[in-house]
């Protein structure tokens, strides 16, 4: 599956910064999941847990304190002020 | 003549304990740099994310309307934020940030670090344990006042790290926010609208201006103690030579005057 660049940015510095396959978070209007070639979208990110599908199939988990998730063409950023890896 | 010798060896002895303390605190501030240049390059790492998303925000016409982006007018309430270190002996570092103050003599100040809070008789907040979780809840509030129309701007009073030798004190408007002009408008879609958020995104992107602000400052602060104390050490070191000098002079003067009395009582 194709992948895209996902930055996850908090105060301390960028917690992950390397390719995805999906990400999936809450939004304000409930769960989304972003994958390669996704519109350019920007949307608020409720308070919950996080996951993300690498390319070699992993998955990792973090718990978020909400923030902004902006997706744009040539990369996807997600700011949180509060984020921690299960 | 021995009374002189001895005010000399005193006074040596006190010059070389100032160089013993400053070259303490040169180190302790060396050992502190590593650790907050990278914290400095994290918040950065952060701010910029975060401009970058208000950039998108601010150039969409729905947003223009929003509280957030009402323009200043003169005259308005204008509230500072001031970040000073939390210990003195920095050099010129906390006078630079409290003259840069002093330019606004009407505006509200909220400061950070203890030199800071001393001066503007407020509850101590340290600058050098100041976390995100305090920025943000700091963030928050300021930006609910500010939507109530409390004050009219914001500005954040910090110095700007621009090497290991040149910090310079510096103002940055945060509030209202003003539109990028590089930024082009983007056909993205914004869920749930646009004005929701503007409203989320600016106490996200205050409490990231408030984190990278503090961080650098405080790598300011370090850099500049670590200046200071070098100078201050090269300063001890010359005087205690220089006394040193003047010690040995008089020591020598004494035994001679000696020697030519005792020669002198010899030869009678």
């Amino acid at each position: 599956m194709s992948t895209y660049k996902l930055i996850i940015s908090t105060p301390d510095g960028s917690v992950f910064d390397d390719k995805a396959e999906i990400l999936i978070v809450r939004g304000t209007e409930g769960e989304l999941a972003v994958m390669a070639g996704h519109i350019p979208f920007i949307t608020a990110v409720k308070p919950g847990e996080c996951k993300i599908v690498l390319p070699d199939d992993g998955e990792k988990t973090a718990t978020i304190g909400g923030g902004i998730l902006t997706v744009q063409n040539d990369k996807t950023t997600l700011l949180c002020s509060d984020f921690k890896w299960n | 003549m021995s009374g002189n010798t001895k005010t000399l060896k005193l006074r040596i002895k006190s010059v070389d304990s100032t160089l013993h303390l400053t070259k303490a605190m040169g180190l302790v501030a060396s050992s502190k740099m590593r650790k907050a240049n990278l914290a400095m390059a994290a918040g950065r790492q952060y701010e910029k994310a975060v401009q970058n998303v208000v950039d998108l925000l601010t150039a969409v016409p729905e947003c223009q309307s929003s509280p957030f982006m009402r323009e200043h007018k003169d005259g308005g309430k204008t509230r500072l934020i001031v970040i000073a270190g939390d210990r003195g002996l920095a050099g010129g570092y906390n006078a630079n940030i409290f003259r840069t103050v002093c330019d606004f003599n009407e505006a509200e100040i909220i400061p950070i670090g203890k030199r800071a809070c001393e001066r503007y008789g407020q509850p101590i907040v340290s600058s050098e344990k100041f976390y995100a979780a305090d920025a943000f809840r700091l963030a928050k509030e300021l930006c609910q006042q500010f939507a109530n129309g409390e004050f009219d701007r914001l500005g954040i009073v910090t110095t700007n790290y621009i090497s290991m030798m040149t910090q310079t004190p510096d103002i940055k408007w945060v509030l209202p926010l003003t539109k990028s002009e590089s930024t082009q408008n983007t056909a993205a879609i914004f869920e749930p609208d646009e004005r929701t958020i503007l409203d989320i995104a600016v106490p996200e992107y205050l409490s990231g201006m408030i984190v990278a602000c503090v961080r650098e400052s405080f790598a300011s602060e370090v850099a500049a103690r670590r200046m200071a104390m070098d100078s201050a050490g090269k300063n001890a070191q010359q005087m205690i030579d220089e006394l040193q000098l003047e010690y040995n002079r008089a020591r020598q003067g004494a035994i001679t005057q000696e020697i030519t009395e005792i020669v002198a009582g010899a030869g009678n």
